[in-house]
């Protein structure tokens, strides 16, 4: 499920999902609704992600700061993912994976506009019922 | 967690009609100050007064000098409201925020001036935005190709700022006369830069970025104060180039690795954050001084960047038929609002950052150009794309009240999802276009989350600023052509 906020000088979204790699998938989409009124739906190309951090909330912000950096620096579009979410033995939480996706396609896909950088401002990652929900506002 | 919660009762003393204080309460070390009109006031309690608590959140930081301000643009950002300014003195166990100069460093507005007047320019109007879209990379996906950099040339820029550019070029040597602190910080380090700030900066100098950044072609449509206009080199009919833009991915990057590192080190410096968004370390710490690097470095390259896009600006000038001998175009002024600076107010030097806000240092100072010092230095307020923008002058109170500092835009009052909503079945390109404004745009989506409606009004901010003196109305100015990311 993804709600998407009305912050007045900025984006965000609420999210939920039954897992953790699915919360992160569903940030993924909504990032893609930001930014591209037709975002893509397929891809073949596969980039392999690797990050970790101290807690849930550093760790999204660590992702989608790495999807935004692979849509508008290296100009892929991931579409799609296969990732695992760990609690390391050290503490902290390991996500790795799979992205695939396909290449950037500005008019293809009707960008809407960049994205500066996800913000830890009212954050949240939480466990809601059986699955997980989070709340993130971006800077545009 | 917020230090200060949603509903929580917010206690105003109402010091002038344009003043006001929120008195010190609960972790907030020093009283807020904040400027507002009636209007402005009305729509930070619609608000239910969201980015004064964020005001209050940054009261809370260490060493910070009273009072936490708020410029009459204010509105709620994330850690620090837009329209911020807030001291920090190094002695006295002050701090540095990364999320306190924002995303983008040294965000800022940079106008020119031309010898043309508006009739002059009206048969080329077309054929000058036309020039002025394609000469100026936009967006992502259309970074500079014309312009190659090696990371060399790049450490360059990140010490030297604008100077390296038009040493190669890419403008006049007097421009660098026109710009805040001459187009350079110092004390940058490029070594504190991560190589993904770099990777993301090489290709994107000289580019204007999307969201509410631009570069308009406008005409001096009215003159509030002869003298200060005439300092400045302004006259009625004038036509004027303004472009806003920032630091683009190197400046984001800096933020993002600064504000992650900052997180983690605050407990151990005995921080406590309201918001992690304003995480900060001491001035004079291992991290504060990292990041002051790291940011100044990041500053000048927007400071490199407005000074490569005003090249590509006379350069379209003279595709549409305006050849550079005949037809100058000088810098007027180039200042950021986005940043932190050491600068000296009360007797002591102290790290004045602002976000959303701009300098605004008063008569006599002498780091203002000559001919400015006597007026002051230029404010630029830049307005909504269809509306109008202010130069303004900066005075003695604000160097004595706002540690130098004035408003820097209108500020949005609908969301950029309300925005694109209200937008439905309308075409803002031809409503523009019927009301003399040319626009050219990367995507329709930028155009309709900028539409006028959806910022406030900036005469409404101009005029409380004006009111409180914390700077002196000079110009307006009318937009003619925009070109958007």
């Amino acid at each position: 499920m993804i709600r998407m906020l009305n912050h007045t000088a900025d984006v965000g979204f609420e999210i939920e999902a039954p897992t953790l790699e699915a919360l992160f998938d569903e940030a993924r989409r909504a990032l893609l609704m930001m930014m591209f009124e037709r975002p893509p739906e397929r891809g073949e190309e596969e980039r392999w992600v690797q990050l970790s951090a101290t807690d849930l909330e550093f760790l999204l912000v660590r992702w989608i700061n790495e999807l935004v950096y692979n849509i508008q620096s290296a100009e892929f579009v991931p579409v799609r993912t296969e990732i695992r979410i760990r609690e390391a033995e050290m503490g902290g939480f390991f996500l790795e994976g799979l992205l695939a996706g396909a290449a950037l396609d500005l008019e293809g896909y009707r960008w809407q506009g960049e994205i500066k950088s996800a913000t830890f401002h009212g954050l949240v990652v939480a466990p809601e019922g059986e699955g997980w929900r989070a709340r993130m506002i971006l800077d545009v | 967690m917020s230090a200060f919660r949603e509903g929580a009762a917010m206690k105003i003393k109402h010091l002038t009609a344009f003043k006001h204080r929120i008195p010190r309460e609960g972790r907030m070390k020093v009283d807020a100050t904040f400027y507002a009109s009636g209007a402005i006031l009305e729509d930070l309690k619609a608000e239910d007064y969201a980015s004064l608590r964020q005001l209050c959140n940054v009261a809370t930081l260490p060493g910070i000098v009273e009072p936490a301000l708020s410029m009459p643009d204010i509105h709620w950002g994330y850690g620090f409201p837009i329209g911020g300014v807030a001291a920090f003195d190094p002695q006295r166990e002050g701090v540095v925020s990364p999320g306190g100069v924002g995303f983008d460093i040294n965000c800022g507005v940079r106008l020119l001036v031309s010898e043309l007047d508006r009739e002059e320019l009206a048969t080329h109007e077309d054929r000058l935005a036309n020039a002025l879209y394609e000469g100026i990379p936009s967006g992502v996906g259309s970074s500079r190709r014309d312009v190659k950099l090696s990371r060399k040339d790049l450490e360059e820029i990140l010490l030297g700022g604008a100077a390296p550019l038009v040493k190669r070029g890419y403008g006049e040597p007097e421009d660098l006369d026109h710009i805040e602190s001459g187009g350079r910080f110092p004390n940058a380090d490029p070594k504190r830069v991560s190589g993904r700030a770099y990777e993301r900066g090489v290709s994107q100098l000289g580019t204007l970025g999307s969201g509410n950044h631009f570069l308009e072609v406008q005409y001096v449509d009215e003159i509030y104060d002869e003298e200060a206009a005439q300092a400045f080199g302004l006259s009625l009919r004038q036509v004027t180039i303004l472009i806003h833009s920032g630091s683009r991915g190197l400046g984001h990057q800096v933020c993002q690795d600064y504000v992650e590192r900052f997180i983690q080190v605050a407990s151990r410096y005995g921080i406590e954050l309201g918001d992690r968004q304003l995480a900060a370390a001491p001035i004079e710490s291992p991290e504060g001084e990292a990041y002051l690097g790291a940011m100044s470095g990041a500053a000048n390259f927007a400071f490199a960047n407005r000074q490569l896009i005003s090249h590509f600006a006379r350069r379209a000038f003279e595709v549409a038929g305006f050849g550079s001998k005949e037809h100058r175009l000088s810098v007027l002024y180039d200042l950021a609002h986005n940043n932190a600076k050491f600068e000296k107010h009360g007797g002591r030097e102290v790290l004045v950052h602002r976000k959303g806000a701009t300098r605004a240092f008063g008569p006599g100072n002498p780091e203002l150009p000559k001919r400015y010092r006597f007026a002051g230095q230029p404010v630029l307020v830049p307005g909504d794309m269809g509306r109008y923008s202010f130069v303004l002058a900066g005075t003695k109170g604000a160097m004595s009240e706002t540690f130098g500092s004035s408003a820097h835009g209108a500020g949005r009052k609908m969301s950029r999802r309300r925005a694109k909503k209200a937008a439905k079945g309308r075409n803002l390109v031809r409503e523009m276009e019927d009301k003399g404004i040319l626009v050219r745009a990367a995507s329709r989506a930028t155009v309709d989350e900028e539409m006028s409606e959806a910022y406030k009004d900036a005469a409404e901010v101009v005029e409380t600023t004006h009111g409180a003196g914390i700077g002196r109305k000079v110009a307006r100015l009318r937009p003619l052509i925009v070109v958007k990311g």
